[in-house]
Protein backbone atom coordinates (compact mmCIF):
# COMPACT_ATOMS: atom_id res chain seq x y z
CA UNK A 1 0.00 0.00 0.00
CA UNK A 2 0.95 3.45 -0.80
CA UNK A 3 1.25 6.37 0.88
CA UNK A 4 -0.87 8.03 -1.27
CA UNK A 5 -3.80 5.25 -0.67
CA UNK A 6 -3.11 5.07 2.95
CA UNK A 7 -4.11 9.23 3.13
CA UNK A 8 -6.68 8.47 0.42
CA UNK A 9 -8.50 5.94 2.82
CA UNK A 10 -8.14 8.21 5.92
CA UNK A 11 -9.71 10.92 4.25
CA UNK A 12 -12.35 8.54 3.06
CA UNK A 13 -13.08 7.57 6.96
CA UNK A 14 -12.73 10.74 8.30
CA UNK A 15 -14.74 12.28 6.23
CA UNK A 16 -17.32 9.89 6.73
CA UNK A 17 -17.45 9.97 10.12
CA UNK A 18 -17.63 13.97 10.44
CA UNK A 19 -20.13 13.91 7.76
CA UNK A 20 -18.14 15.52 5.32
CA UNK A 21 -17.11 15.81 1.82
CA UNK A 22 -14.21 14.04 1.53
CA UNK A 23 -12.68 16.95 -0.42
CA UNK A 24 -13.69 19.41 2.35
CA UNK A 25 -12.32 17.87 4.72
CA UNK A 26 -8.90 17.08 3.14
CA UNK A 27 -9.15 21.24 2.78
CA UNK A 28 -9.14 21.11 6.36
CA UNK A 29 -6.68 18.48 6.95
CA UNK A 30 -5.01 20.77 10.12
CA UNK A 31 -8.26 21.77 11.33
CA UNK A 32 -8.75 20.35 15.10
CA UNK A 33 -11.15 17.41 15.20
CA UNK A 34 -12.17 18.72 19.08
CA UNK A 35 -12.19 22.50 18.45
CA UNK A 36 -13.20 23.12 14.87
CA UNK A 37 -14.68 20.02 13.55
CA UNK A 38 -17.22 19.15 16.22
CA UNK A 39 -15.88 15.52 16.43
CA UNK A 40 -15.91 14.05 20.30
CA UNK A 41 -14.08 11.44 22.17
CA UNK A 42 -16.34 8.69 20.60
CA UNK A 43 -16.55 10.08 17.24
CA UNK A 44 -12.82 9.99 17.70
CA UNK A 45 -12.68 6.18 18.46
CA UNK A 46 -15.32 5.33 15.85
CA UNK A 47 -12.24 7.01 13.18
CA UNK A 48 -9.97 4.68 14.78
CA UNK A 49 -12.01 1.49 15.08
CA UNK A 50 -12.71 1.98 11.19
CA UNK A 51 -9.15 2.70 10.99
CA UNK A 52 -8.72 -0.50 12.36
CA UNK A 53 -10.59 -2.22 10.33
CA UNK A 54 -10.04 -1.31 7.32
CA UNK A 55 -5.95 -1.34 7.35
CA UNK A 56 -6.16 -4.45 9.76
CA UNK A 57 -3.90 -3.03 12.27
CA UNK A 58 -4.44 -3.04 16.39
CA UNK A 59 -4.21 0.73 17.49
CA UNK A 60 -3.15 1.07 21.27
CA UNK A 61 -5.29 2.88 23.57
CA UNK A 62 -2.91 5.45 24.12
CA UNK A 63 -2.42 6.19 20.71
CA UNK A 64 -6.03 7.53 20.54
CA UNK A 65 -5.27 11.05 21.72
CA UNK A 66 -3.35 11.25 18.50
CA UNK A 67 -6.71 11.30 16.73
CA UNK A 68 -6.31 15.27 16.66
CA UNK A 69 -6.73 16.15 13.12
CA UNK A 70 -6.76 14.53 9.39
CA UNK A 71 -3.03 14.98 8.81
CA UNK A 72 -2.54 13.56 12.45
CA UNK A 73 -4.81 10.39 12.15
CA UNK A 74 -2.64 9.81 8.30
CA UNK A 75 0.52 9.98 10.19
CA UNK A 76 -0.70 7.63 13.08
CA UNK A 77 -2.02 4.95 10.53
CA UNK A 78 1.41 5.35 8.50
CA UNK A 79 3.12 5.01 11.86
CA UNK A 80 1.45 2.03 12.45
CA UNK A 81 1.79 0.62 9.88
CA UNK A 82 5.52 1.00 9.61
CA UNK A 83 5.67 -0.16 12.96
CA UNK A 84 4.19 -3.69 11.41
CA UNK A 85 6.64 -3.65 8.82
CA UNK A 86 3.76 -2.57 6.41
CA UNK A 87 5.20 0.39 5.03
CA UNK B 1 -29.52 -20.83 33.17
CA UNK B 2 -27.02 -20.86 36.03
CA UNK B 3 -25.33 -23.42 33.95
CA UNK B 4 -24.54 -21.26 30.89
CA UNK B 5 -21.38 -19.11 31.15
CA UNK B 6 -21.84 -15.72 32.47
CA UNK B 7 -25.69 -15.86 33.28
CA UNK B 8 -27.32 -13.48 35.54
CA UNK B 9 -30.16 -13.83 37.44
CA UNK B 10 -32.55 -10.46 37.35
CA UNK B 11 -31.37 -9.92 40.70
CA UNK B 12 -27.81 -9.70 39.83
CA UNK B 13 -28.63 -7.50 36.45
CA UNK B 14 -30.54 -5.30 39.31
CA UNK B 15 -27.67 -5.23 41.67
CA UNK B 16 -24.84 -4.28 38.54
CA UNK B 17 -27.26 -1.44 36.47
CA UNK B 18 -26.95 1.79 37.95
CA UNK B 19 -31.07 2.41 36.22
CA UNK B 20 -33.60 1.05 39.28
CA UNK B 21 -37.30 0.50 38.89
CA UNK B 22 -39.71 1.83 36.81
CA UNK B 23 -36.62 1.92 34.35
CA UNK B 24 -34.58 -1.77 34.21
CA UNK B 25 -35.07 -3.13 30.69
CA UNK B 26 -33.57 -6.47 31.10
CA UNK B 27 -35.03 -9.54 32.89
CA UNK B 28 -32.12 -12.15 32.69
CA UNK B 29 -28.30 -12.55 30.89
CA UNK B 30 -28.33 -15.80 28.72
CA UNK B 31 -24.88 -15.60 27.85
CA UNK B 32 -21.83 -13.24 28.52
CA UNK B 33 -18.30 -13.10 27.04
CA UNK B 34 -16.11 -10.44 28.85
CA UNK B 35 -15.31 -8.32 26.04
CA UNK B 36 -17.12 -9.61 23.60
CA UNK B 37 -20.45 -10.17 23.60
CA UNK B 38 -23.89 -10.48 25.69
CA UNK B 39 -27.29 -12.01 25.39
CA UNK B 40 -30.27 -11.04 27.47
CA UNK B 41 -34.16 -11.47 27.42
CA UNK B 42 -36.45 -8.96 28.13
CA UNK B 43 -40.20 -10.11 28.73
CA UNK B 44 -42.47 -7.37 27.32
CA UNK B 45 -46.22 -7.38 29.30
CA UNK B 46 -49.51 -5.45 28.67
CA UNK B 47 -48.65 -4.22 32.55
CA UNK B 48 -45.57 -2.02 31.62
CA UNK B 49 -46.00 1.50 32.58
CA UNK B 50 -45.30 2.83 29.17
CA UNK B 51 -47.58 1.14 27.56
CA UNK B 52 -50.46 2.93 29.76
CA UNK B 53 -48.92 6.51 27.61
CA UNK B 54 -47.78 4.66 24.25
CA UNK B 55 -50.70 4.37 23.35
CA UNK B 56 -53.54 4.34 25.67
CA UNK B 57 -55.46 2.97 22.30
CA UNK B 58 -52.60 0.61 21.25
CA UNK B 59 -50.07 -0.61 23.25
CA UNK B 60 -46.63 -0.77 21.16
CA UNK B 61 -43.21 -0.53 23.11
CA UNK B 62 -41.46 2.43 22.12
CA UNK B 63 -38.23 2.09 20.10
CA UNK B 64 -36.33 4.22 22.16
CA UNK B 65 -36.78 2.38 24.76
CA UNK B 66 -35.57 -0.81 22.98
CA UNK B 67 -32.05 1.31 22.59
CA UNK B 68 -32.08 1.70 25.67
CA UNK B 69 -32.51 -2.07 26.45
CA UNK B 70 -29.36 -2.63 23.95
CA UNK B 71 -27.41 -0.04 26.44
CA UNK B 72 -28.40 -1.65 29.42
CA UNK B 73 -27.10 -5.06 28.02
CA UNK B 74 -23.66 -3.12 26.57
CA UNK B 75 -23.48 -1.40 30.83
CA UNK B 76 -24.18 -5.03 32.04
CA UNK B 77 -21.16 -6.34 29.33
CA UNK B 78 -19.06 -3.47 29.89
CA UNK B 79 -19.01 -3.76 33.79
CA UNK B 80 -18.46 -7.41 33.55
CA UNK B 81 -15.25 -6.75 31.31
CA UNK B 82 -12.85 -5.45 33.87
CA UNK B 83 -12.18 -2.53 31.82
CA UNK B 84 -14.79 0.04 33.27
CA UNK B 85 -13.46 1.49 37.02
CA UNK B 86 -15.68 1.17 40.27
CA UNK B 87 -16.17 4.39 40.99
CA UNK B 88 -19.45 4.81 41.93
CA UNK B 89 -19.30 8.54 40.32
CA UNK B 90 -18.43 7.75 36.85
CA UNK B 91 -21.51 7.51 34.20
CA UNK B 92 -22.16 5.47 31.31
CA UNK B 93 -22.89 7.87 28.58
CA UNK B 94 -25.10 6.63 25.18
CA UNK B 95 -23.16 8.66 23.21
CA UNK B 96 -24.27 7.97 19.64
CA UNK B 97 -26.75 5.07 17.55
CA UNK B 98 -27.39 4.43 13.94
CA UNK B 99 -30.47 2.00 14.25
CA UNK B 100 -33.56 0.76 12.08
CA UNK B 101 -36.57 0.19 13.99
CA UNK B 102 -37.65 -3.12 12.15
CA UNK B 103 -40.75 -4.59 13.22
CA UNK B 104 -43.11 -3.55 16.20
CA UNK B 105 -43.20 -4.65 19.65
CA UNK B 106 -45.95 -6.05 21.42
CA UNK B 107 -47.39 -6.82 25.13
CA UNK B 108 -46.88 -10.68 25.20
CA UNK B 109 -43.11 -10.86 22.98
CA UNK B 110 -39.63 -12.06 24.17
CA UNK B 111 -36.96 -9.50 22.88
CA UNK B 112 -33.73 -11.54 22.74
CA UNK B 113 -31.31 -8.60 23.12
CA UNK B 114 -27.50 -9.35 21.90
CA UNK B 115 -24.68 -6.87 21.79
CA UNK B 116 -21.28 -7.79 20.20
CA UNK B 117 -18.23 -5.40 20.84
CA UNK B 118 -15.88 -3.67 18.31
CA UNK B 119 -14.47 -1.76 20.53
CA UNK B 120 -13.39 -1.27 23.73
CA UNK B 121 -11.42 0.77 25.71
CA UNK B 122 -10.86 2.37 28.94
CA UNK B 123 -13.23 5.24 28.38
CA UNK B 124 -15.38 4.14 25.82
CA UNK B 125 -17.13 1.41 24.08
CA UNK B 126 -18.51 0.12 20.12
CA UNK B 127 -20.89 -1.94 19.51
CA UNK B 128 -23.46 -3.44 17.60
CA UNK B 129 -27.10 -4.35 18.67
CA UNK B 130 -29.66 -6.87 17.19
CA UNK B 131 -32.88 -7.41 18.85
CA UNK B 132 -35.16 -10.40 17.56
CA UNK B 133 -38.61 -11.32 18.51
CA UNK B 134 -39.77 -15.04 17.67
CA UNK B 135 -35.99 -15.34 15.57
CA UNK B 136 -37.32 -12.29 13.77
CA UNK B 137 -35.07 -9.33 13.95
CA UNK B 138 -36.74 -6.16 14.79
CA UNK B 139 -34.44 -3.73 15.87
CA UNK B 140 -30.47 -3.28 14.73
CA UNK B 141 -28.16 -0.47 15.78
CA UNK B 142 -24.64 0.35 16.06
CA UNK B 143 -24.48 2.28 19.50
CA UNK B 144 -21.33 3.90 20.93
CA UNK B 145 -21.20 4.79 24.59
CA UNK B 146 -18.16 6.86 26.55
CA UNK B 147 -17.44 7.09 30.12
CA UNK B 148 -17.41 9.86 32.49
CA UNK B 149 -17.31 11.87 35.52
CA UNK B 150 -20.38 12.64 37.02
CA UNK B 151 -19.17 16.60 37.71
CA UNK B 152 -17.70 16.67 34.82
CA UNK B 153 -21.61 16.87 33.14
CA UNK B 154 -22.92 19.12 35.54
CA UNK B 155 -23.46 23.12 33.96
Amino acid sequence: MTEQEIQQEVTAIVAEVTEMDKEEIWEKRDANFFKELEVDSLLALEILAMIEKKFKIQIPEERLVDITCLNATIDLTKSILAENGRL
Amino acid sequence: MDESRGAMSFEEVRATLPQKYPFIFIDRVLELEAGKRILCLKNVTGNEAFFSGHFPDFAVMPGALILEALAQATILLFKRSSVAPADPDTLFLFGGVKGRMLKPVFPGDQLRLEVTVNKLISTGALTTGVVTVDGEAVVKAELSFGLAKRDSLRK
